[in-house]
């Protein structure tokens, strides 16, 4: 048992997509149309009800600094639900469709799961949605099935480069320090671990599935100072508290202002 | 047989075991369909000061569909009624019971209906109790199913028992009290359930949501009262009511341009688009309802044209909000510029 979760270290990702072929293949996931979406080798587009991995093609027009070429970059990162320790989707589930389990992930019980769409809204990375074919919510569930037969899950199973890496919490962050050092001795300052504890990202308070980025979060399409946004709502119930005070007084004048005596209705 | 929605898989030979195999799929999702590919040299560059993936969206839009805007609307109505009718019934006098009266009424048929709306818009309607097998205070849709849940059988009895003698007229008392405080509570808590969202502009404004939707909630209740009763005694409370609604519904509407406009990109959809266009509309209507509604005069007419004024200000307001969120979900800019500005989780202070 224990917290598990994925260190992806997108420096080593070679763009082959075998994550997103186990991760289908796994979990019997259907098919989201074949389109060409003109975004580099990116045709999956996003994370959704059926995509449960994403592997993001960016073309830059800078170079790496360690880089021999010259004028353009080409990078891949294998995007994937963070299993965040503040998650949005689960404090929003008014149904408690969605659990954390044993293994510290979040998990969507498909069978209680009734399609509100509240989780949508409420997850910052825009990782869950609900299909309209099938009206529930779905998401990565850390292969909750292997996990539970101490087996790796699919994608870090399938990944030829070690990009995605599996196993406990505690000891993927001092590996990933690890391999931030390294990068840093070998010239590439740039960098940096995503969402890596809560000291650096305090708005999820620490991902079970972080990233080692070498360039803003914007690129990858992941947010810069993410929120699990029940963590600002106390201020909403205080200003909805007051204006239905507001509305009470109101209602209490003016039936008041319109008793017999009180001049004509 | 061969399954033809990508699994794959020969049912003679395999099983669907998987966790994702009992997603039901009729056909490729709509949203993956929609992208046009574009000729190579249109591609969004990748600009370093501030980049987006391709200018796709970050967050997925909401999936709610109309019948969630027409909810607030309804619901907001019903709940401010309630509250009148029992501030009538604690207040006034005999010549106001059918007044209290009309108010349950309204209730009645706005959270009733309200709550089909929303059992109709689930994914899977037929799972709507399994919003009450759980009492989770750190999300305001399930909060806000237990006080719908309360405030509707509540209304009901207090139209059925209301004015009754004896033990009856009682319990109606009771429940019209009771449907006061939960209306109130069924006004507002929409306010909150999309303030607690990641939506860069439902997030932006979130200490004036909830106030925006009370007001818009007593304007529609008492536009709603004018035309639909004709009852002298209540046009004095109707009128008091609704001013107070109208103007506090204007006056926080344009607290929100100005908390939202704080990130320009953030408030980009109260100016722009379908939203942009539902707001200003919802701006006209209220304004021609509220002068409509002061103008001195007995005119029964001149009342109920600025009830329909103010009530259909009322709903283009709740729909401008509804399309407003999802512009906004699918600006990647809105969300990466608000949180670059310091409006993400550096605001709790502790980042």
């Amino acid at each position: 048992m224990g917290a598990k979760g994925f260190f992806t270290d997108t420096t080593i990702c070679i763009g082959c997509k075998a994550c997103e072929v186990a991760c289908k293949q796994w979990n019997q996931l259907p098919d989201d149309g074949f389109a060409l979406s003109g975004m580099s080798y990116d045709n999956t587009v996003a994370l959704g009800a059926s995509t449960w991995r994403h592997v993001a093609f960016i073309e830059r027009p800078v170079p790496l600094s360690n880089q021999i070429a010259d004028g353009f970059s080409w990078i891949f990162s294998s995007d994937v639900c963070k299993h965040c320790a503040r998650a949005g989707c689960l404090e929003s589930c008014p149904t408690g469709a969605i659990v954390r389990t044993e293994f510290d992930s979040v998990f969507v019980q498909s069978d209680i799961c009734n399609g509100c769409g509240y989780c949508v809204v409420n997850c910052p990375f825009g990782v869950i949605d609900r299909r309209e074919d099938d009206g529930r919510a779905w998401k990565c569930t850390l292969c909750y099935d292997r996990l539970k037969e101490d087996m790796t899950p699919a994608c870090a199973k399938a990944c030829p480069t070690a990009s995605i890496q599996f196993g406990d919490l505690d000891e993927l962050r001092q590996r990933a320090h690890q391999r931030v050092d390294h990068l840093h001795e070998l010239g590439m300052n740039e960098a940096y671990l995503y969402g890596a504890d809560k000291e650096s990202q305090p708005g999820t308070e620490g991902l079970n599935a972080f990233f080692l980025l070498v360039d803003k979060p914007e690129v990858y399409n992941l947010p810069p100072d993410p929120v699990a946004p029940a963590k600002k709502v106390k201020e909403s119930w205080i200003s909805m508290g007051l204006a239905a005070l507001g509305v009470a007084a109101v209602a209490f004048g003016a039936v008041l202002a319109a008793r017999e005596g009180n001049g004509h209705g | 047989m061969v399954r033809t929605d990508g699994r794959d898989i020969d049912l003679s030979l395999g099983v669907l075991s998987g966790e994702g195999s009992h997603q039901h799929v009729e056909s490729v999702d709509e949203r993956i369909k929609q992208i046009e590919p574009k000729p190579w040299g249109q591609m969004p560059t990748l600009s370093q000061h501030d980049p987006t993936y391709y200018d796709r969206p970050m967050l997925k839009e909401p999936v709610w569909k109309i019948d969630i805007p027409v909810y607030y609307f309804l619901g907001g109505a019903a709940g401010a009624a309630l509250a009148l009718g029992a501030a009538a019934q604690l207040l006034g006098d005999k010549g106001l019971q059918k007044f209290g009266r009309n108010c349950h009424i309204i209730g009645i048929i706005g959270s009733t209906v309200g709550g089909g709306l929303l059992i109709h818009d689930l994914g899977r309607p037929e799972r709507f109790l399994n919003m009450m097998r759980v009492f989770r205070p750190t999300s305001p849709m399930n909060v806000g199913a237990w006080i719908l849940s309360g405030a509707a059988p509540l209304a009901i009895a207090a139209g059925l028992f209301s004015n009754r003698p004896g033990m009856w007229g009682w319990i109606g008392s009771a429940a019209g009290y009771g449907a006061g405080v939960f209306g109130l509570a069924l006004a507002g808590y929409t306010g909150v359930l999309i303030s607690n969202t990641a939506i860069p502009i439902y997030q932006q404004v979130r200490r004036l949501m909830p106030v925006l939707f009370l007001s818009s909630a007593a304007a529609s209740a008492a536009s709603i009262l004018d035309i639909v009763f004709e009852d002298p005694r209540a046009h004095r409370i109707t009128l008091i009511f609704g001013t107070a609604g109208r103007l506090a519904e204007l006056a926080t509407g344009f607290a929100i341009e100005r908390e939202a406009g704080k990130v320009e990109q953030v408030a980009r959809p109260l100016k722009t688009g379908v939203s942009g266009a539902l707001w200003r509309t919802a701006e006209v209507l209220t304004v021609a309802s509220l002068v409509l509604a002061v103008v001195p005069g007995k005119s029964t007419a001149r009342r109920k044209w600025a009830g329909v004024f103010g009530a259909l200000g009322s709903l283009a307001l709740r729909l401008a909000v509804h399309y407003a969120g999802a512009a906004s979900a699918r600006d990647p800019r809105a969300s990466f510029r608000q949180q670059r500005a310091g409006f993400g989780a550096a605001e709790l202070g502790n980042g």
